[in-house]
């Protein structure tokens, strides 16, 4: 939902404001050049690091090496923690030696799923510029003067930190007495004069050991004061990828799944923000932050996650590699061929240097070792991936009533329909309008017979109102998120005037749980599932439309320490909540717009306020691919686009698509026409249910790709390159993409278009490898082909929900390789219950398998009457069962 | 990249069923029947297999009618009898799927769920209903003969108004001809002898403005003249800059000689006869350098008093002032800016004499002529503005049989929690906040659409980042005319639920209930 559109209408006197609607305000979100420490870490040069390791320090043990970091400018130490992590990953960590507080650090157990597994360091080399450890087959040097640390897998350097020496990391200090009292402007200045007057700041206070520099102690954005009351805290380092052309990852941007370089524009910015009808293609910050980023070449994967939740900004550059040091550090970088490499710059407003190093070294290591760190997507309930039907609103009961029996006349199958705010008592939460949601309890009923389930938003801002229990019951516990002042923080949301629950507190997350239990929540049931929107948080008149980061939360810490946090935090919470209402027994299943790493263990997410144009659609592949890649593989984008009108050709290329995108929703602004698939013109609508109902069909293919990617951290939407990762023509590919590594699927999102050209990776497949071949794609035709050498399973008989075709028989489809073989499996279990994710223990099924069919058989196969019997009685007893033709 | 489809056929479940196979109609049932090669023919002839093949829970039919009980073909029918009730296909992707679908059960014959047998209850219930609507259909379809009557009736009346104004206007039609040959008659001699009157007026102004010119080119001679010597030659021309024609600030020989028609001097003459007539216009009396005027400054526009410069005064020529005179009425300030005293003076000089009295009869008449015919005129006018009226009321599509012409000019509302909604049938639809407020345009009278059931008014306010406003009625039949409910499914798209006798049709004969009841 759109954070700007109901704003506006609060202040609809103000024509001006109205005039802002039909574009993202580029106004309302800082540049770098707004953001004091952004300018201060983007303005550094490279070359001439001031610190040096001092050697004196090193300690040692079987896992961990700690030593101190020497500032030769301004003589303030740091301790640089080196880890060996089990499974090819280091964790490099540098905070102050002797900070005046201690520096926030994300809770052990939060976004990491428990302290790492440590691994053996060996001491290969201790020389006297130098220190060589080697980690598995890996070996990590740390040099001493300047400070960097290489690491070598196998042969090849892969990851550099501090080799531009552009660590900086901004300690605790105590604000300078009277001075900046004096200069504390009365009235904020902005622009041109404020510089000036602190550039003569910064002349008259220039000392040898002090970096005084503009915005330290205090900053104004707009008509917003940032007292900043712990000063200057920030922290930053480059981190290189020697030998790599491409880097990846750090969502949300609404950009290409390859990174660009950010030379001729501001750096990626991570900070969770309700952006209202976002632009594409740029690298300003969204919903969302993942910092995790990944670089692969032919040989190699590595990557790093930068473990911090204060906004960061990244530079990227494309440079080529230092060879010259890379000779001395290891023989062997040889030859006279340039070798690429990708520098990245990271800087994050506070917090501490905490880089979790993972060294592949192929695609799908690097991802179980992100997913060792913060965990794995869980398996969904069958039910949250097939087809949800959602619009801002539902208007009342009938109205639910009738879309359900629409879909069911028009024969469309769909799992979920969800309820946007307007079914709450004026905006609050855990509440009904009565009049147009009088018995909820039937209407889920109503559905819930069909085995349909509704989900219903749950926001985090609660109205300020005494009579609101939740709201009361929150406040009377001092639950609240704080201002500046200490006050209960009061902005502006949905309902007016809101405060907002201190999800940082774990305590609170637990209250916010209980919240969920049906004899809390009235009108609730085990039917009905949970969205979690505008938890940036979106605050309608703070700065950048969030809270101002000041707030104070939990444990002493700042908004400005945690701010990625918050969303992530709100959706743990409730899911557990979900959880904790069926006992455990049931998997939970939450929709969430802000995310972190390890947001991917609690539910869903989907890409915000998406716009009902073919720009949109196009940009909402590269944009699933990036945040599967890191890590969270359960997402998708409001088919049809939430904002603006599509076109019926649109929305049939929509739904063509978002039934091969792992989360399937069609969502709509309540300011579009009605758009339910039935209402499209028969044409139309044909196409479109014929492309939810083949989302039906490949269910148990889908089922089955999630619960690997739960067990193993893998993508389920996945770039080409996942499984080829030798092809270099694929490294930028992010128009096509494989769903695992059986089905190869090339949406069409060009208006018109009747054809398009597929590539088609890997020579020793049955259709045509390493190249493109143009394919017809007439308006009813999804680009859509299975891997030679694959078997898939489907149930084809449709059913009007995904728990009705439960104990339907599969059929399987074989795609016979150029060796006329072909293998894949298939998973099985609970659809809903949250026990039985463990694959070792045996049940049974009334499934079996109807039908084989099998694609690229050269002759007739014969098979005889036994075969046949044979077939027919194959119930299923294992859970996984793999096939082979 | 061509694929080849294999199908392993891998199950064979045989039914043992009495009767026909489960799913099927007695209608089908003949289908169905074993022949003596115990072979199914596909309905759709595509294709044959044994008999125990038949809801063997695997689809073997394109056209799925070999799995009539199964939910194995995506495409079949299931046949629920729903003895008591109304018998139902349902599609066979609901046999078997945990779901009620048939109110005998027997689409659940697995025993996912155990449904209930209500067919009887639903039976008796639909009946009861069915009676009711029927009576209220009985009752609504004499009130809508009787509506239809009316409507004829008032259709009739005001097809006999038209005819009575077309009467009225033919009739009108001679007396306007009649009328307006009057006027003509009246306004041959009226302008005969205004013309007469201004063309006098005008040839005596031309006199006097031949002679004002000849009085002129004298004056102008005389001046030029500067050495009296009768004649004007090219040194007498050359101090008068306005003949500097390229504006050089010196007037050449060539330019002076130019001026006088290429001739070195000019007597008076041929002065006034070639020479003046192309120099009036931009001669100007020489003035002697000790009385010449400083060039007035540039007006300011933000001049004090707003009053015009003086310098302007002299400028305007009298004709101007004449027109501005004319424009007066339209232009109050132009009586600042001349005061009343100076136009007069100009005005009379040219000013035409009235009319003489025989000219002011002819326009009088003519006058009296004119009044009569526009009088005549706006008659007939007003006839045609009415016949448009009612040939628009009568061209309006009130349904088949006019049954709701009723309705115009009525409006009907309805009150929610928020708003009272209006509707005017034929008109308009609104809505007012129940709390006051000002009312919101929701449409007007746009169309039919599906079959006379849903009438549509659109073209309604605008919606603030979206469309017109428009609405839908649905139209149903009741015992009256009321508007029953008001929403909005979609933002700005509202839709109307309106019942009344106009729409309740003919009720079926008793005799044709309940025709496909089985047992």
């Amino acid at each position: 939902m759109a954070a700007t559109t109901i704003r506006l209408s609060y202040y609809l006197c103000c024509l001006l404001l109205i005039v802002q609607v039909h574009s993202v305000n580029r106004d309302n979100f800082k540049t770098c050049d707004q953001s004091g420490f952004c300018k201060r870490h983007r303005s550094m040069q490279p070359g001439n690091s001031p610190y040096i390791v001092l050697m004196d320090s090193l300690k040692i043990s079987s896992s961990q090496i700690s030593v101190q970091l020497l500032n030769t400018k301004t003589n303030v130490r740091l301790v640089l923690d080196l880890y060996g992590l089990q499974g090819n990953t280091a964790r490099v960590k540098i905070n102050e030696l002797e900070p005046l507080k201690p520096r926030y650090e994300i809770p052990v157990g939060d976004v990491l799923i428990g302290e790492p597994k440590q691994q053996d360091l060996k001491v290969l080399d201790k020389g006297a510029g130098s220190i060589t450890l080697g980690l598995e087959d890996n070996k990590i040097v740390v040099s001493y003067s300047p400070f960097r640390i290489d690491f070598i897998a196998g042969e090849e350097p892969v990851v550099s930190i501090n080799a531009q020496g552009l660590l900086k990391f901004e300690h605790f200090r105590k604000k300078p007495e009277a001075q900046p009292e004096e200069q504390a402007p009365a009235n904020p200045i902005e622009g041109e004069e404020k510089k000036e007057e602190e550039g003569e700041k910064k002349e008259e206070e220039k000392k040898p050991d002090n970096e005084e520099e503009p915005g330290l102690w205090e900053e104004t954005y707009k008509s917003f004061h940032d007292p900043k009351p712990n000063g200057p805290a920030s922290v930053g380092i480059d981190v290189s990828f020697p030998g790599f052309e491409n880097v990846y990852g750090i969502p949300e941007h609404a950009e290409s799944m390859a990174l660009k370089t950010t030379k001729d524009t501001d750096p990626y910015r991570l900070f969770n923000l309700d952006v209202f009808e976002y632009e594409l293609y740029n690298p300003m910050a969204l919903y969302g932050s993942v910092p995790v980023m990944w670089a692969h070449n032919e040989k190699s994967t590595v990557g790093i996650y930068w473990n911090n939740a204060a906004e960061t900004w990244i530079d990227i550059r494309s440079t080529t590699a230092d060879k010259n040091f890379f000779s001395k550090i290891a023989d062997l970088v040889k030859g006279n061929t340039e070798m690429a490499q990708m520098d990245t710059h990271w800087f994050s407003e506070s917090g501490v240097v905490d880089i979790f190093v993972m060294l592949g070294p192929r695609p799908k290591d690097v991802f179980k070792q992100y997913a060792a760190l913060t965990g794995s997507t869980e398996l969904p309930p069958l039910f949250a991936i097939a087809y949800h039907q959602c619009r801002w609103n539902y208007n009342d009961q009938d109205d639910v009533k009738n879309v359900d029996a629409n879909m069911d006349s028009f024969d469309i199958p769909y799992d979920v329909i969800w309820l946007d705010i307007e079914h709450t008592n004026g905006k609050r939460y855990f509440t009904w309008d009565a009049h147009k949601f009088p018995s909820s309890k039937d209407m889920i009923n109503g559905v819930a017979v069909k085995g349909r389930k509704m989900v219903t938003i749950v926001d985090p801002h609660l109205k300020r109102d005494d009579n609101y229990n939740v709201y009361t019951d929150a406040k009377n516990r001092d639950m609240m998120v704080k201002g500046g002042g200490g006050e209960e923080y009061e902005g502006w949301c949905w309902p007016g005037s809101s405060s907002w629950p201190d999800f940082i507190n774990p305590e609170v997350r637990n209250w916010w749980a209980s919240k969920f239990q049906y004899s809390e929540y009235g009108g609730s049931t085990p039917d009905l599932y949970i969205w979690n929107d505008m938890n940036e948080p979106s605050v309608f008149n703070g700065p950048e439309i969030t809270f101002h980061k000041d707030v104070q939360h939990y444990g002493g810490t700042e908004n400005r320490d945690v701010h990625n946090l918050y969303g992530f935090y709100v959706q743990k919470a409730t899911a557990e909540g979900i959880l904790m209402r069926s006992n455990n027994e049931q998997r939970p299943f939450v929709l969430t717009r802000a995310f972190f790493a390890g947001s991917q263990r609690f539910g869903a997410v989907w890409t915000g306020d998406n716009m009902g144009e073919w720009s949109h659609l196009k940009v909402s592949n590269p944009m699933l691919l990036t945040l599967n890649l890191a890590g969270i593989t359960f997402s998708g984008a409001d088919v049809g686009g939430f904002f603006r009108n599509p076109d019926h050709e649109l929305q049939t290329r929509w739904y063509q698509a978002g039934s091969f995108q792992p989360f399937f929703r069609a969502h709509a602004h309540i300011d579009t026409k009605r758009r339910e698939p039935f209402l499209l013109p028969e044409e139309n609508m044909k196409i479109v249910r014929e492309a939810i109902r083949k989302r039906y069909t490949y269910l148990p293919f889908w089922y089955t790709l999630f619960y690997h990617g739960f067990r193993s951290g893998e993508t389920v939407m996945s770039p080409l390159w996942v499984t080829y990762p030798e092809d270099k023509s694929t490294f930028e590919m992010d128009d096509e993409y494989l769903l695992g590594s059986s089905l190869l699927v090339k949406p069409i999102t060009e208006q018109g278009s009747v054809g398009t050209s597929v590539y088609f990776p890997g020579k020793d497949e049955s259709y045509a490898g390493s190249q493109n071949t143009y394919v017809n794609a007439p308006l009813d035709k999804i680009p859509v082909f299975q891997r030679g050498g694959s078997i898939v399973p489907r149930k084809m008989r449709v059913r009007r929900s995904s728990s009705l075709m439960a104990s339907d028989p599969f059929t399987l489809i074989i795609c016979l390789d150029k060796q006329g073989e072909a293998s894949g499996d298939f998973f099985k279990n609970n659809i809903l219950q949250s026990s039985n994710a463990d694959p070792s223990g045996k049940g049974s099924t009334k499934e079996w398998v109807e039908k084989l069919i099998i694609v690229g058989y050269p002759k007739l196969p014969q098979v005889s009457i036994s075969q046949l019997m044979a077939i027919h009685s194959l119930y299923i007893t294992a859970m996984i069962v793999t096939a082979e033709c | 990249m061509y694929c080849i489809y294999f199908l392993l056929i891998v199950g064979v479940k045989v039914s043992a069923e009495i009767g026909r196979p489960r799913g099927v109609s007695i209608s089908m049932a003949s289908k169905y029947e074993p022949n003596d090669q115990k072979i199914f023919r596909c309905l759709d002839g595509s294709g044959t297999i044994p008999y125990e093949h038949l809801n063997d829970d695997y689809c073997d039919c394109a056209d799925g009618s070999d799995e009539p009980g199964t939910s194995a073909c995506t495409n079949g029918k299931f046949h629920c009898t729903n003895a008591g009730y109304t018998p139902k296909n349902v599609q066979s992707s609901r046999v078997n799927d945990g779901v009620c679908d048939c109110c005998d059960g027997s689409d659940e014959y697995e025993g996912k769920i155990e449904c209930v047998n209500n067919c009887k209850e639903l039976g008796k219930k639909m009946r009861e209903e069915q009676d009711e609507k029927r009576r209220l259909q009985e009752e609504g379809f004499k009130k809508r003969e009787g509506f239809i009557a009316e409507a004829n009736n008032m259709m009739e009346g005001k097809k006999l108004k038209i005819q009575e104004l077309e009467k009225e206007k033919t009739e009108l039609q001679d007396k306007l001809k009649e009328l307006e040959a009057k006027k003509a008659e009246a306004e041959g001699p009226e302008k005969e002898a205004k013309d007469k009157h201004e063309q006098a007026w005008k040839e005596q102004k031309e006199v006097r403005d031949k002679e004002r010119s000849a009085i002129k080119a004298r004056e102008a001679f005389d001046e030029l003249d500067l050495n009296k010597d009768g004649f004007v030659d090219v040194l007498e021309i050359i101090p008068h800059m306005e003949f500097d024609i390229d504006s050089n600030g010196v007037v050449s020989e060539e330019e002076a000689k130019e001026h006088l028609e290429d001739n070195e001097k000019v007597d008076f003459d041929e002065f006034s006869s070639r020479i003046w007539g192309n120099i009036q216009s931009i001669y100007k009396k020489l003035v002697p350098d000790d009385q010449k005027e400083v060039p007035p400054p540039p007006v300011e526009p933000q001049g004090e008093t707003g009053v015009p410069a003086p310098t302007e005064e002299p400028q305007k020529s009298k004709l101007e002032s004449a027109t501005s005179s004319e424009t007066q009425e339209l232009l109050p300030t132009s009586e600042d800016l001349f005061p009343p005293e100076v136009q007069e003076d100009a005005v009379d000089e040219d000013k035409m004499p009235e009319y003489d009295e025989e000219t002011k009869a002819l326009i009088a008449a003519a006058d009296e002529a004119r009044k009569n015919h526009e009088e005549a005129d706006k008659r007939s006018r007003d006839i045609d503005g009415e016949i448009t009226t009612l040939t628009s009321y009568l061209n309006t599509d009130y349904g088949k049989d006019k049954e709701y012409a009723i309705l115009r000019d009525n409006c009907y509302e309805y009150t929610d929690r928020e708003y009272t909604y209006k509707l005017c049938p034929f008109a308009t639809a609104s809505q007012r906040p129940k709390a006051g407020g000002h009312e919101t345009n929701l449409g007007r009278w746009g169309r039919w659409e599906n079959d006379y059931k849903v009438q549509v008014y659109d073209h309604g306010q605008n919606c603030w980042n979206g469309p017109d406003r428009s609405v839908k009625v649905h139209l149903t039949c009741g015992p009256e005319h009321q508007l029953t409910n008001a929403y909005e499914p979609s933002r700005c798209e509202y839709a109307f639920d309106f019942i009344t006798p106009c729409a309740c049709n003919q009720p079926p004969q008793p005799q044709d209930k309940d025709p496909h009841d089985e047992l």
